[in-house]
């Protein structure tokens, strides 16, 4: 099954994140949160991230899935997947998704077994996704 | 092709939750199964697509399904939104 890694500036809110998922995909999907830095401030932190995606990755996961709330997390998510072996990189699918709508429809898709790139697709198309009821 | 029309008994329509529900349902069969509303038909399997259909209260909805176990998929399928959802026919 395919994991996800949420990132955010904030613990709490990704761990609030990583609360919805479970209730609207199930607790079946791995979901690491990486929210934070080194020493609990606001920010993100390259070990964390880095921690998160080894665990997700040595789930016996096909893959995991990365959403980010802000672009500046960025580059410590760069630093972290450096620290990444060549083969546990490879499995890993970063993504362009609102966060809390990409979080949500990749974790229905992994929770059915859909693969690394149907799960990355279902973030991506979460840009699509309105908020507001339209007509 | 089985189908089955319905409507949407929910005030708050068919919401995240039990989209998600729907759609973990309806990946356990082998058949190709879609809803339609609104002349638009969405993949079943799919969260985005299912959501992308702004099914809300008193909404239409019909449910076919395509395959070896296309029968069996529209019984599990109308149970499982029996909650939120009045049969029309």
């Amino acid at each position: 099954m395919v994991g996800l890694v949420l990132i955010s500036h904030s613990s709490r809110l990704a761990e609030g994140l990583r609360d919805m998922v479970a209730q609207v995909a199930g607790d079946r999907v791995a979901v690491g949160i990486a929210g934070g830095t080194d020493d609990g401030r606001l920010g993100t932190s390259a070990l964390r991230i880095a921690a998160a995606l080894r665990l997700a990755l040595a789930d016996g996961a096909e893959g995991v899935v990365v959403l980010l709330d802000l672009g500046s997390a960025a580059l410590s998510l760069e630093l972290a997947m450096e620290e990444l072996d060549p083969a546990d990189r490879a499995r890993v699918r970063i993504t362009e998704a609102p966060l809390v709508e990409g979080a949500v429809l990749a974790a229905v898709q992994a929770s059915v077994g859909a693969s690394l790139a149907e799960v990355e697709a279902a973030a991506a198309a979460a840009v699509t996704l309105a908020k507001l009821p339209r007509g | 092709m089985p189908e089955l029309t319905l409507t949407v008994s929910d005030p708050a329509g068919l919401h995240a939750r039990p989209a998600a529900r729907f759609v973990q349902a309806a990946s356990r069969f082998e058949s190709h199964i879609v809803i339609r509303h609104g002349g638009r038909e969405a993949d079943a399997k799919s969260l985005i697509a299912l959501l992308g259909l702004v099914i809300r209260l008193s909404s239409e909805i019909v449910l076919a399904a395509d395959g070896p176990d296309a029968e069996a998929a529209i019984a599990a399928l109308t149970m499982e939104l029996a909650p939120y959802l009045g049969s029309a026919s």
